[in-house]
């Protein structure tokens, strides 16, 4: 996230109330958790690195939300390496994989009914996340974000149903033997 | 009312998706019933037009004729003019047998010696020019207009040339050509023209030695009575008497077989209409029966289905019926008095005409709508919009057989295998066709007498008048027949049309497997050519069948005419067989799976 | 106990297609109760009976065993007549390909089942107007189907759906033929509907579609399998997906 807030800055010198807000446009819902001090305290460890400066609005020294924060040239190395930078965040399917195959061998609990609980679980996740896009004024950029989240749990719920499949067949020939 | 608007709304819609099927089954109706009213309108026709002429003309009750054979007639026609029941007479006069040429025309005529003044019975209505004097004569309008004569024209009576000074009709005779009621001598009459001269002109000309008969026209108390009048009259000497009644009659034989040339006609032209709009409807019944289902599933119940598949038909019927009715009125004037004796109009459609006509409408209507509309209805609603309804039985048999076949045939008796009932609509129509061109063909080869014919002929440089009885007819049996071959043009064009959409997506993977498009379209020619055949057998019978007695039977242009029908079925179904044919195959694939 | 009425019941109902050899049992013993106001929405693969259940609950097809109620009123010993007049009353339909009927304009499709019902021209046409603003096509009145995109038809289909305010609305797999932008303007639509107490049926394989519902059915060889209620259990999840230092 450090390197967003550092990105924004490319644009130009900005307050950090101005910032916060548009972190919560473009989040839209997704940003409704972020607290008004946490932009303040990324700005100070990544002014620290000395990746940002920060400058006193002229007028009023005492108000701390009248800093002007800009990037340093270090910082502008640091955002030019982000855009380029082509990390993804991984599929982390593996545990759940081996939950399943941990119950089943140790008949800790059926697996089938594993996936279904988790199942309803991603269901309503995904109703959620669908009437919080569905909510979204029009043209708002959080739609986006939002469409995102809904395709990667439709993928997820597609592999559950995979699982379910596998799995049922399993007991299948397991009751058959 | 919100359903009547419903109802209104989706034929409307239909109607206007569907102009071509709306269009056929209009023509095919207003031919249907416009032929009907004026076939079932002619004998009430022709009895308006006497009863008008009649009361023009004052005419007389009862015409009493009486050969001159030498004894003398006058104590006879005193006799009668004094009989009680007689109000009024006129006459007697001489009616003389003589030959009149004008035009290098000849013609037999009887000439009505009349006075210059005309009494009270028995006023013929002058219609132009004037009325007789001293070596004028005035001739009678149907005769007139046979022999093309006019006012002013000059006519040569048996030797002697009258101007023609005034055209005239009465009711007193029958219209031309039987204007002479009995022969020369009171023998049988070959026909002839009617002529009015003065007394003394006739005088003149009966004393060539020309047969005369002595006439008396009279005017009864009870004009209804004629007949009982007629009975009560016992005199020695031969009288033949001719009633008013007796008269009009014989105005319809004129018509005898004008009528049943129209009727059967609507008949045959009302079974082409119902195998073709039935084609039509069956092409489109699998769309009819998904548009039922959506409306089912909206709520429709299975009564207001049916009232708008058959309200769509009927209006258009109906229409169609009101419009064949109003041609009917129009053209009833020439076809109902093909002479020009008599004077007056006709009195448009009665309510007998009406109730058939509308009746005819009604089942063409129903018949072609019924099946697709029951089928419609009663499919379950789930299968309806599902679209697979309907699907052609699978015929093992035909299906094995037509393997050994050439690839066209092949594909054709699959084709007709698909829709057999279509192949039956189709030999129909090419039999109903057949029937009305066998007709046509016998009734030209037919010997005929002409009209007001000499029976020894009339010598070199003169030609007796053209049979108009049998000119009008052969000009109505070939309205009828060209509308006949129009509407079954029409249907094969149709039926192939419908064969080939129904059969596009069959055809397209025939054609993947390697079948040629020349292939696919000689296979849809071969698929209307098949039931073609025997409808072309079966119809020439039927023809001779319907036309009652064969005097000649022209087997060679019977023959020819099958032949003909057979190779122009084949170049019409080639048309749209051609075009549906030559569509790239996988737009139609992805039409049929879209 | 529960006050609401139930809008469709079905008990032990049962149906079969075909016969002999060849018979499946497309629905099998299965009770089912939907109150007033609920959106279900019933998932499984294709072949499960999913859509027969939905023809079933809508009197399209007859039950071969049990009872089907709509409305408090049994309707699978109804006449095919009297079966119309429910349909045309309480059931709203949508389907998959759409069946609007081609030769009449949008606005004349949407006054067809008010019309059926035998109100009045103007108040079908008022109705119409208003169901067109609703689904947001009030400029495509007078279109003809074929003139009108798929997501656009389907979108009439739902307003035709909605024209006699029908007790329960059944949609068969509506959006299987959209795209996401058109599912998405259905979806939305949908949601309007669930929010003003609509009682929704949705038969779907798309979890997008089923994510929209109160309660979600999922159906195996003719049964259901799973009866989750996915409405009123919200976790604040979504808040929660990203924070700065994450």
């Amino acid at each position: 996230m450090q390197d967003a807030v550092l990105a924004m800055l490319a644009k130009e010198p900005s307050h950090g109330y101005h910032l916060r807000a548009r972190l919560q446009q473009s989040l839209g819902p997704l940003g409704a958790s972020m607290n008004p001090g946490q932009i303040y305290v990324t700005l100070a460890r990544l002014e620290k690195a000395g990746l940002v400066v920060c400058e006193r609005a002229d007028g009023l020294p005492e108000r701390p939300d009248r800093k002007v924060y800009a990037l340093t040239p270090a910082g502008q190395q640091r955002v030019a390496a982000w855009l380029t930078e082509v990390n993804w965040p991984k599929p982390d399917l593996a545990e759940f994989h081996l939950k399943l195959v941990a119950a089943a061998a140790a008949r800790l609990a059926d697996p089938v009914e594993l996936v279904a609980a988790q199942r309803r679980e991603l269901l309503r996740r995904l109703r959620e996340v669908q009437q919080a896009a569905l909510a979204e004024p029009a043209g708002s950029a959080a739609v986006l974000l939002l469409e995102g989240v809904v395709l990667r749990l439709q993928a997820d719920l597609r592999w559950l149903a995979a699982c379910e499949r596998a799995w049922s067949k399993v007991d299948d020939e397991a009751e058959d033997a | 009312m919100g359903r009547i608007v419903l109802v209104v709304r989706l034929v409307l819609a239909d109607v206007r998706r569907h102009k071509a099927q709306a269009v056929m089954l209009l023509v095919a109706v207003i031919a249907a019933t416009a032929t009907m009213a004026l076939g079932l309108s002619l004998g009430g026709a022709s009895q308006t037009l006497y009863e008008q002429t009649r009361e023009a003309t004052a005419g007389p009750d009862v015409v009493a004729l009486v050969p001159d054979l030498g004894s003398p007639v006058a104590p006879v026609m005193t006799l009668l003019a004094e009989a009680p029941g007689v109000v009024a007479h006129n006459g007697p006069y001489r009616v003389v047998y003589a030959t009149l040429t004008a035009h290098r025309v000849a013609s037999l005529v009887v000439v009505h010696g009349v006075a210059e003044k005309p009494g009270v019975v028995n006023r013929p209505l002058v219609t132009s020019g004037h009325w007789v004097r001293a070596g004028g004569a005035v001739l009678e309008r149907g005769f007139a207009t046979a022999l093309g004569a006019r006012v002013g024209d000059h006519v040569t009576i048996s030797g002697r040339s009258y101007p023609v000074v005034g055209i005239a009709v009465t009711a007193a005779t029958s219209i031309f050509p039987w204007a002479p009621g009995i022969g020369p001598y009171g023998g049988p009459s070959d026909g002839g023209g009617l002529v009015w001269l003065t007394r003394e002109d006739t005088r003149a000309l009966a004393s060539q030695g020309l047969p005369v008969t002595m006439a008396l026209d009279l005017k009864l108390r009870d004009p209804d009575a004629a007949q009982t009048f007629i009975e009560a009259q016992h005199i020695a000497t031969r009288v033949s008497f001719r009633t008013w009644q007796f008269m009009a009659d014989q105005d319809t034989v004129m018509l005898r077989t004008t009528q049943p040339i129209l009727v059967i006609g609507s008949w045959l032209l009302s079974f082409l209409a119902i195998t073709g709009v039935a084609a039509l409807a069956a092409g489109r019944a699998a769309e009819q029966t998904r548009r039922a289902g959506l409306l089912k599933a909206v709520g429709a119940t299975p009564g207001l289905i049916a009232a708008v598949l058959l309200t769509e038909y009927l209006a258009l019927a109906l229409l169609g019926d009101a419009l064949g009715l109003a041609l009917a009125r129009l053209a009833e004037p020439a076809i109902a008095s093909p002479t020009a004796s008599r004077i007056g109009g006709v009195g448009g459609p009665t309510g007998t005409v009406i109730v058939a006509t509308t009746t005819l409408a009604v089942a063409v209507a129903v018949l072609s709508a019924l099946r697709p509309t029951l089928r419609a209805v009663r499919t379950a609603t789930v299968s309806a919009l599902a679209g697979t309804t309907r699907r052609p039985r699978h015929r093992p048999w035909l299906t094995a057989l037509s393997a050994l076949l050439p690839t066209p045939l092949l594909l054709g008796v699959r084709l007709i295998a698909r829709r057999p009932g279509r192949a039956v609509l189709h030999a129909c129509s090419t039999a109903v066709t057949l029937i009305a061109i066998t007709n046509l063909l016998t009734y030209y080869a037919e010997p005929r007498w002409g009209f007001a014919q000499h029976r020894g002929g009339w010598g070199p440089g003169l030609s007796g008048l053209p049979d108009m009885r049998a000119d009008h007819d052969s000009r109505l049996l070939l309205a009828v027949t060209i509308a006949l071959i129009a509407l079954a043009t029409v249907n094969t064009l149709t039926l192939t049309w419908t064969t080939a959409m129904e059969a596009r997506a069959n055809m397209a993977i025939a054609r993947t497997l390697g079948a040629t498009p020349a292939q696919i379209s000689a296979g849809l020619s071969v698929a209307q050519l098949l039931p073609a055949l025997p409808g072309a057998v079966a119809g020439v019978p039927l023809g001779i069948l319907f036309y009652g007695q064969i005097i000649t039977f022209p087997l060679f242009w019977i023959a020819a005419a099958a032949l003909a029908i057979l190779l122009a079925t084949t170049a019409l179904t080639a048309v749209p067989a051609r075009w549906a044919a030559r569509r790239p195959v996988a737009q139609t694939l992805s039409a049929e799976t879209g | 106990m529960n006050v609401v009425n139930a809008a469709v019941r079905v008990h032990g109902l049962v149906k079969n297609h075909g016969r002999g050899q060849g018979r499946v049992r497309a629905v099998d013993e299965v009770d089912l109760e939907v109150p007033e106001g609920q959106t279900l929405a019933v998932m499984g693969p294709s072949g499960c009976g999913k859509s027969t259940l939905l023809h079933l609950l809508g009197g399209l097809e007859r039950p071969s065993e049990g009872e089907v109620w709509l409305a408090g009123r049994r309707i699978d010993t109804l006449s095919e007549r009297a079966l119309a007049r429910l349909r045309r009353r309480s059931v709203g339909f949508v389907f998959q390909a759409f069946h609007l009927v081609e030769e009449l304009s949008a606005a004349e499709n949407v006054e067809l089942p008010a019309l059926l019902a035998g109100r009045s021209r103007r108040e079908a046409r008022r109705r119409a107007s208003l169901l067109l603003e609703r689904v947001g096509l009030t400029g495509r009145a007078r279109h003809l189907p074929s003139q009108l995109s798929g997501g656009q038809r389907q979108r009439i289909a739902i307003a035709r759906a909605l024209a006699n305010e029908p007790l329960v609305v059944l949609a068969d797999e509506p959006t299987g033929n959209l795209d996401t932008t058109a599912t998405l303007d259905v979806l939305r639509i949908f949601e309007d509907l669930r929010s003003a107490g609509q009682t929704l049926v949705i038969v779907t394989h798309d979890e997008r579609v089923a994510a929209t519902a109160d309660r979600l059915i999922s159906m195996r060889d003719g049964m259901f399998v799973d009866d989750t209620r996915l409405a009123g259990t919200g976790t604040g999840w979504l808040g929660g997906l990203i924070g700065l230092e994450g």
